[in-house]
């Protein structure tokens, strides 16, 4: 518990709201949600090392407060199978952060496990004036972001009320399988939510939440990404 | 100016609102000339309505109005007063209302507009108002409303002449942002099923949906509660009871005044994926409140629970004089989860013994009734398959004919069918005369048997109480 905390304290000290993929993800995996193994390598042989422990093929990810949108400025190098591939990454991804962000304050990168794409799921929190704290679902990519195929539910949410969100999106039918497309396990995102939900009520001083994507497969789900923003 | 009542004192006085809906004694505080609106309609209208309280009209310039003594102001009243109505200039309304609290009035409905919903200045007479209240502990009502209505003991003060008497008693409660659902905006007067109590709740200064519906919970009078909403005072709360009321009754919801403020709720990453309305609605599921999407359903669609058992199941009996009827509802029946009732071989078998082909799906019952007569083998179409207990629900098509004995005759099967059968009935009438068909289903709701103006809204009804039925069961 002291831990959740301290990193809040942290964020809150150094003036920043918003936390990095890094920060968030290690947060929750302390409440029980499924993240995609992730190291921080501060330098490149850090960076080597870090893929080594992990396993290739891997993925490379800018850790900036500076950098949000990670995928815009060369900030993700994706399917990184060896050592060189892992230098050759490390070395462009920070040349380029440094020249579009001479100012951004770079604490390195994150070494991820490149995992099998599953179906891609999003699960989001916010806050809304009137009703407090509310949760989002939704399929990934176009679904979410073209056809607004979303759910939402004010927090706390039941188990019932997590099923129901899952079931209301117009894309169910792809989570339960289509057209020889893997099954997603759905007690599993049910699960997901409901650790969300307790989990954005438990800390009020979480203003976004959002994981995005969430792998889902036929058993299990991992997130991908993540990230929180505080008051 | 700190209030000096405490939250903890003040939520204690919240939900009991009885002042309000069974005062023995009501002081009406605005102009007293003869018209169409103020006082003097309020007095009119109690008095028509037979209010079994006390009336103390309030005017300086008066003497005595319809028989009543004028008290120049509310100090000079000798007796009691439970609730009272100011319907003056929003300036001098401060003032009454600290008359009001002197006198130890709690309950005050602030006719009178010009507040909040119109410029600053009335923004800051309504604090003021709710100042002077919270101190004093009067709860309000408004300002800026109709007010409300209890059909039981005649309290009708409505401050707009409604041309009719009488709101028939029922166990349907109404609740506005809007003087629409007021008597004289709703013709109660000619309703064939009753109202329990109505409120306006205006610009909600003080007593809000939460409170009404806090209220409506314990009033035994009430059996289901329909509202219509621009705004939600407290999300929170609205949740927590809207939840509990549910759990006793249903609370059917139609709200507009989607705000932008909603689109803000998305992650900003992903785009504005909210609306407000999205959250509103997300609130109604998870508390179980039907929500509405007409502000004709506001009027209809409480009627299935007022008058019908609650269905026990989805399945859905359909008996049509036309085939097309039959495949609309089936259409419609299916966005609330209803399906249409297979017949029970021995019912279809019955069925067909009446008329070859009869013991289908969707009882097609416009052949046998061209070829034989009419009305004879009616009743005994409609008992048997009323039988079925493959069957939750029916849906009833009546077609009116131009001719009056059908509707006597109509008239006769539905007084033979009345608790009978534990199963929930939805009628839609149709016909070449006007008249008739609202002759009908006037004395068809008289009989205890909702008639919807449409198809759509007949299994709508159905449809929503199937679901608050199912949900109910889940939580039993």
């Amino acid at each position: 518990m002291m831990g959740k905390f301290s990193i809040f304290d942290q964020i809150k000290k150094e003036g920043r709201s918003i936390l990095t993929e890094f920060e968030s993800k290690k947060l929750l995996k302390q409440v029980g949600i499924p993240v995609v193994k992730t190291r921080l390598a501060r330098t490149k042989k850090e960076a080597v090392l870090q893929s080594q422990r992990i396993g290739f093929p891997v993925v490379l990810k800018i850790v900036s407060p500076y950098v949000i949108h990670k995928s815009d400025p060369g900030g993700v190098k994706l399917n990184l199978n060896n050592v060189t591939e892992v230098k050759t990454a490390y070395s462009e991804m920070i040349k380029t952060i440094s020249q579009q962000y001479p100012d951004a304050v770079i604490h390195g990168v994150s070494v991820q496990k490149m995992i099998r794409p599953g179906t891609e799921v999003i699960v989001g929190t916010s806050k809304d004036p009137q009703f407090g704290p509310v949760i989002m679902f939704g399929l990934g990519g176009i679904f979410v972001e073209v056809l607004k195929d979303v759910s939402f539910r004010i927090v706390p949410v039941s188990q019932r009320d997590a099923q129901e969100m899952i079931e209301e999106i117009k894309g169910y039918p792809l989570l339960q399988g289509v057209r020889g497309k893997e099954s997603s396990d759905i007690p599993a995102l049910v699960e997901m939510i409901l650790k969300i939900s307790n989990f954005v009520e438990e800390y009020p001083q979480i203003k976004e939440l959002e994981l995005n994507p969430i792998f889902a497969y036929r058993d299990g789900a991992v997130a991908v990404d993540a990230r929180i923003i505080l008051e | 100016m700190e209030s000096k009542v405490s939250e903890a004192d003040f939520s204690l006085m919240k939900s009991d609102l009885s002042f309000f809906f069974e005062p023995q004694s009501v002081a009406v505080i605005g102009s007293l000339r003869e018209g169409y609106f103020g006082g003097y309609v309020v007095v009119k209208t109690l008095l028509n309505a037979g209010f079994a309280g006390k009336i103390y009209p309030v005017n300086p310039s008066y003497q005595e109005v319809l028989g009543l003594k004028v008290y120049p102001s509310i100090k000079e009243i000798p007796e009691k007063i439970d609730l009272a109505l100011i319907m003056i200039n929003r300036r001098s309304v401060p003032n009454v209302m600290r008359e009001c609290a002197t006198k130890g009035i709690k309950a005050v409905i602030v006719v009178a507009d010009g507040f909040a919903e119109r410029d600053e200045e009335g923004a800051k007479l309504q604090n003021e108002i709710v100042e002077i209240a919270r101190e004093a502990r009067i709860r309000i009502i408004g300002p800026n409303t109709a007010g409300i209505v209890n059909s039981a003991n005649g309290l009708i003060p409505d401050p707009y002449e409604p041309g009719y008497e009488k709101v028939k008693p029922g166990t349907v409660a109404i609740c506005a942002q809007t003087g629409m659902i007021n008597p004289q905006a709703f013709p109660y007067g000619d309703l064939h099923y009753g109202v329990s109590k109505i409120c306006d709740y205006g610009n909600k200064c003080d007593i809000d949906e939460c409170d009404m519906l806090e209220y409506l919970e314990s009033d035994p009078a009430t059996k289901v509660i329909t509202m219509y909403l621009e705004s939600v005072r407290d999300g929170r709360r609205f949740l927590e009871i809207s939840r509990r009321v549910t759990a006793k009754k249903p609370v059917l919801i139609l709200k507009s005044g989607r705000t932008k403020e909603g689109a803000k709720v998305s992650a900003s990453h992903t785009g504005a994926l909210a609306v407000d309305d999205q959250i509103f609605s997300a609130a109604c599921k998870q508390a179980g409140v039907i929500r509405l999407e007409k502000f004709r359903e506001v009027f209809e669609l409480p009627k299935i629970f007022s008058l019908q058992p609650l269905p026990k199941g989805n399945r859905l009996g359909i008996v049509t004089f036309t085939g097309g009827v039959g495949v609309l509802a089936i259409d419609e029946a299916a966005k609330y989860g209803l399906s249409v009732a297979r017949l029970s071989p021995e019912i279809a078998k019955k069925l067909n013994a009446i008329f070859p082909g009869l013991g289908k799906t969707v009882v097609d019952i416009g052949p046998p009734m061209a070829v034989n007569n009419y009305m004879a083998i009616y009743s005994d179409i409609l008992k048997t398959v009323l039988e079925d207990d493959h069957m939750d629900c029916l849906f009833n098509v009546i077609w009116t004919s131009p001719f009056k004995e059908f509707v006597e005759e109509y008239l006769k099967f539905y007084g033979e069918m009345q608790g009978n059968y534990q199963k929930t009935i939805a009628t839609w009438i149709y016909g070449p005369s006007i008249p008739l068909v609202n002759e009908l289903s006037s004395r068809l709701e008289d009989l205890g048997f909702p008639v919807f103006s449409d198809l759509e809204m007949a299994i709508k009804a159905l449809g929503i109480a199937y679901q608050y039925s199912d949900r109910k069961k889940g939580e039993a």
